[in-house]
């Protein structure tokens, strides 16, 4: 072995307590180096696998395509892969939906549709059914049973009169549990019925396309070329459907990166600044070594050689260590995600089984490297200055060090007479450097923890719930501007044929359980200052009974809600500032409204803008007076019932409004339950993610707290006994150490909670801003400062009990004669 | 106890053995003597005789195996470490070869810390008084550092005096010093005691300092040989 390595093998086990904190600190520091893009990257592939396995593997359709066009887009370079769909009718059924729909093999792939038994239809008397379309039909039968099936077909964009035809059962699909649920159903029929039912010139097929694989495409670039393509055929932009859930989970999404590459240069710095802070304070005690190693010949190169070989051997041990360790921790984290997370959902239940029957990697080898290597970049950037600081020891310095150095100053003014107090503070100025490394660098997690308390603390699942919503319920019609096959479903429809009526709000107000239902109105606006004619904006016509709401949540100019009435002007929401920063209150909007199938221009004033939660704006921008919006339309524009119920969660009442929509058809509803469910549980994951990150964190900076008080009573070994010696006692010592210990607590608590709450107010107001966790009102992290303080202040405790006996461990001569 | 106040320090068959087997030391084997107040008295003994062992038994540093040390009619070693080492601060003064000053400490806040340990406030003067009697006036707020090996010596010995200890236990003064500056500390300490009225305890293996004491008690293998 070489002469380097044996002395820094030596010295590793000579400075065990000091290599013992190091390797802790430099286990922490890969384990979470390891942990989280393990977690980040488990998660996000959980994700796409679940996505994979539920989603459609077509990038993109085109609508409306007929044969030639899929012919030559068939030949496009760009497409590597296509498939056609073609939804010919409808059964006729009274409450069932059920589609019959052509595609071919590749399109069934696409799809991932899987028959359960039997075959794809080729004849043209062949179907593929699911026992709930036999059940629907009140038929039963095997495969190659006949069934008797009334339809409609669609012709010339409507659906035609219903035939019956016999068709003979080739196939069964399963049947999925939504499906069932809501009586939604699809059959598939041979490309020989669809032929025969209609014309070739009015056949038209969905374009079901993957783009080629060119490089490492991001879902930008994948969605410019489906766009191309759709332009070079004249696609119009609404016959284009991105299966933007597919591509997500197949291809970079650069924003993801980013998140993670800062956490771990955070973990990379708290563990570089613990091992570099524990290298610093135990250096000055083995500067007499080193100075001895130059004297009988040692280089400096030998001797940074030493230092570097040291470290380097620890973090040998270490590191296998935090990556073996972080293994399971990092299974055990995803393992606790999906627990937490809603498990009824089919995304849910799929992902958790994907983690169960380990069918998706958790682990990759390239983690384990990645962690190593930033580890070990870390553990050498932490030793460059010790490395300098041992190499530039001058001999005869270090030789003589006892009372000597540099720095130490030859006079200086001291007290009249001394106590204990007075003796702790002159060891404390004495080692001002070392005791600011110790303070700043454990400050530096305390004030993050400070900092994702508020947050935490502000995040009130309750409050976020009832910022989300009015009331205990939410009903409203089921609005799709933007869906061609239910065009009913557009706003300006709705308001022609509202389901939200008096009479549905009689119905509803009549439950037991209910006290009032408070009706908002929704009116559908384009114009200036929204730039591109495609964007909608509402303007939420609030009742009276929340006037008071809506002025208290102005944050810049005034208006009453009488003022309001008027129709001339409006509260914008500050969220909306956020899109368009330049407006400003006294500006005019030129808006066009809409009115069922009228439309009319209006000027309308911003009086004021305001910052309120979704609940009361609807994720509307603009904010009138109920009164007033109702006298801009002429329709009945009421879009939302708040129902104020005596219970916030109420099985009974939920369940009759469930009813209600679910009779209605075009209904829906949010409930303040789910609301609250939602938040809380992802409050509980986040919070509890944030501060078992930050936990370990602080371990790794307490690490220095244990350090600084070891190496500080181990350097002074020899002074405690000689104060021993003149007649300190063991009460005193202990006193001693307390107040040491208590000095880097104090200076660690008022750093990490005065800054710690003065930076997390302005994340509050960020959070508050931009609507995270619906956060409303700031609360004081006091819980949070309460913890950091008992546990800093038990930590100092029981550290000064274990120094104060470790140095009783030896007599009180022993130590005397320490440094001899 | 037999109380005699002349006697201020009494040794009662005294044992300390360090090792076991064939390694057994023998430091302090069965040792009885009695030191009279106010006199200067000097152990000798060859290096490894047992006399700096006998001389930390004395000051209740280290437990004795065996046997008694009353010091002032007190059995030293039937107090707990707490009380011993109040006992230590108000009744015994060291002086050490190597000094031991607090490095972090300046000449005048190394004097003032027994008293300081002992939640007493030093008198001004007094202090003031000893500084002067050790010639190191205008050195008080000079740092360990900077003080000479003889300076450091003298601080010590303020140290030791600054609370009127009733015995001064020295562990080779000299031994780091010159001859020159061995003599100037020597005179000083015999000076103090002679002044303060003190007892004085020396460890040595100088025959020429051991000549200044009123008593001279050799010690060997671990037992008193000649007093």
């Amino acid at each position: 072995m070489k002469m380097t390595t044996r002395v820094a093998f030596d010295n590793m086990k000579y400075g065990k307590s000091k290599n013992i904190l190091i390797g802790i600190a430099i286990f922490l520091t890969t384990m979470l180096l390891f942990i989280v893009p393990t977690v980040g990257k488990g998660f996000i592939d959980l994700q796409f696998a679940a996505t994979n396995e539920l989603y459609p593997s077509w990038h993109a359709l085109y609508r409306n395509v007929d044969s030639d066009t899929a012919r030559q887009l068939a030949a496009h370079h760009d497409i590597s892969r296509y498939g056609l769909r073609s939804d010919a009718g409808y059964f006729n059924l009274k409450d069932a939906r059920i589609s019959m729909m052509y595609m071919d093999k590749e399109g069934m792939e696409l799809y991932r549709i899987n028959l359960a038994e039997g075959q794809y239809p080729q004849e043209e008397d062949e179907i593929v059914i699911s026992p709930g379309i036999l059940h629907e039909l009140g038929q039963e039968g095997g495969i190659g049973d006949t069934i008797t099936v009334p339809y409609q077909i669609f012709r010339g964009g409507e659906l035609d009169l219903t035939q019956e035809k016999n068709f003979r059962i080739c196939g069964f699909l399963k049947d999925s549990d939504t499906g069932l649920e809501q009586r939604i159903y699809t059959s598939l029929i041979s490309e020989a019925f669809l032929k025969e039912e209609i014309p070739g010139e009015e056949l038209s097929y969905r374009f079901l396309l993957q783009i080629k694989d060119t490089g490492d495409p991001t879902t930008d670039d994948l969605e410019i070329k489906i766009n191309n393509i759709a332009k070079q055929f004249g696609i119009p932009e609404n016959d284009i459907n991105i299966n933007s859930d597919y591509l997500m989970a197949n291809y970079v999404d650069p924003s993801t990166l980013p998140a993670i590459v800062i956490i771990m240069v955070i973990i990379m710095l708290a563990g570089a600044i613990t091992v570099y802070s524990i290298y610093y304070v135990s250096m000055s005690q083995r500067i007499q070594e080193f100075g001895k190693l130059k004297a009988i010949g040692a280089t400096r190169r030998q001797i940074r050689q030493i230092v570097l070989r040291e470290g380097l051997c620890i973090a040998a041990l270490a590191i296998p260590a935090g990556l073996l360790i972080g293994t399971p921790v990092s299974k055990a984290i995803l393992k606790a995600f999906t627990v937490f997370a809603n498990r009824d959902s089919q995304y849910m239940s799929v992902l958790t089984e994907l983690l169960e029957t380990g069918k998706v990697s958790i682990c990759s080898w390239w983690i384990y490297l990645l962690a190593a290597i930033v580890t070990l970049g870390t553990v050498y950037f932490s030793l460059v200055r010790p490395m300098h600081v041992a190499a530039k020891v001058s001999e005869v310095e270090a030789m003589r060090m006892q009372d000597t150095g540099k720095n130490r100053k030859s006079c200086r003014k001291g007290y009249e007479y001394l106590s204990v107090s007075r003796l702790t503070w002159r060891n404390l100025t004495q080692n001002k450097r070392k005791c600011l490394i110790t303070i700043l660098s454990m400050a530096a997690t305390g004030i993050f923890l400070m900092v994702v308390a508020t947050v935490t603390s502000c995040a009130n699942p309750k409050e976020s719930a009832g910022s989300s919503i009015v009331g205990q319920y939410e009903i409203s019609p089921v609005i799709e501007e933007n869906n061609k096959e239910h065009p009913e479903r557009k706003w300006t429809e709705i308001q022609q044929n509202n389901p939200m009526d008096e009479t549905l709000k009689n119905q509803i107000e009549e439950l037991p359980g209910v006290d009032r239902v408070d009706a908002f109105t929704n009116i559908q606006v384009t114009g200036d200052p929204f730039d591109e004619a495609n964007d909608v904006n509402f303007i939420n016509g609030i009742p009276e009974e929340y006037a008071r709401e809506l002025e208290k949540g102005i944050t810049r100019g005034k208006v009453t809600y009488e003022e309001l009435k008027s129709g001339d002007k409006v509260i914008i929401d500050r969220a909306l500032l956020h899109w368009y920063p330049d407006l400003d209150i006294g500006q005019k909007l030129n808006l066009t409204i809409y009115d069922g199938d009228r439309s009319y221009n209006k000027e309308i004033e911003i009086a004021a803008i305001g910052n309120y939660g979704s609940g009361l704006t609807n994720y509307a921008y603009l904010l009138m007076a109920k009164e007033a919006a109702d006298s801009l339309c002429e329709n009945n524009s009421v879009c939302f019932y708040h129902v104020i119920a005596d219970q916030d969660y109420d099985p009974a009442l939920e369940k009759s409004l469930r009813d209600i929509v679910n009779t209605s058809g075009r209904l829906e509803m949010r409930t303040w339950k789910e609301q609250y469910d939602h938040y809380k549980s992802s409050m509980t994951i986040t919070s509890g993610a944030c501060y078992a990150f930050l936990g370990v964190l602080a371990v790794i900076s307490i690490l220095n707290l244990i350090n600084t008080m070891i190496n500080s009573v181990h350097v002074r070994k020899k002074e405690l006994g000689m104060m021993q010696a003149i007649g300190m006692s063991d009460s005193q010592l202990m006193k001693m150490l307390q107040m040491e210990g208590l000095f880097y607590t104090l200076g660690t608590l008022v750093i990490s909670i005065g800054l710690g709450s003065l930076a997390g107010y302005p994340v509050f107001l960020y959070a508050k801003k931009d609507g995270l966790f619906e956060i409303t009102t700031y609360h004081y992290p006091l819980t949070a400062a309460i913890i950091i303080s008992v546990v800093l202040l038990l930590i100092q405790v029981l550290l000064a009990v274990g120094l104060s006996r470790s140095v009783r461990k030896n007599s009180l001569i022993e130590r005397i004669r320490f440094s001899e | 106890m037999k109380t005699d106040s002349s006697k201020i320090l009494v040794l009662e068959d005294l044992v300390k053995y360090y090792g076991s087997g064939e390694n057994l030391v023998r430091a302090v084997d069965h040792t009885s003597l009695e030191i009279e107040r106010g006199k200067f008295t000097a152990i000798v003994g060859r290096s490894g005789s047992g006399k700096s062992t006998l001389l930390h038994l004395i000051g209740g540093l280290d437990r004795p195996d065996e046997g008694k040390v009353w010091i002032e009619g007190k059995d030293i070693f039937s107090l707990k470490d707490d009380r011993l080492a109040e006992f230590r601060r108000k009744k015994i003064g060291f002086i050490f070869q190597d000094f031991n000053l607090i490095p972090s400490l300046n000449v005048w806040e190394n004097i003032v810390l027994p008293l300081g340990l002992d939640n007493r406030k030093p008198k001004k003067q007094d202090i003031k008084e000893v500084i002067s009697r050790i010639g190191l006036t205008d050195k008080e707020e000079t740092m360990p550092n900077a003080l000479s090996g003889g300076q450091k010596q003298r601080t010590a010995i303020a140290r030791a005096l600054v609370t009127r200890p009733a015995i001064i236990l020295a562990d080779e003064p000299t031994g780091n010093l010159d001859s020159q500056t061995e003599l100037e500390v020597m005179s000083l300490m015999k000076s103090c005691v002679t002044d303060f009225g003190q007892t004085l305890v020396m460890i040595t293996h100088d025959e020429m300092i051991a000549q200044m004491a009123d008593r001279v008690i050799e010690v060997a293998d671990g037992k008193v040989v000649n007093c």
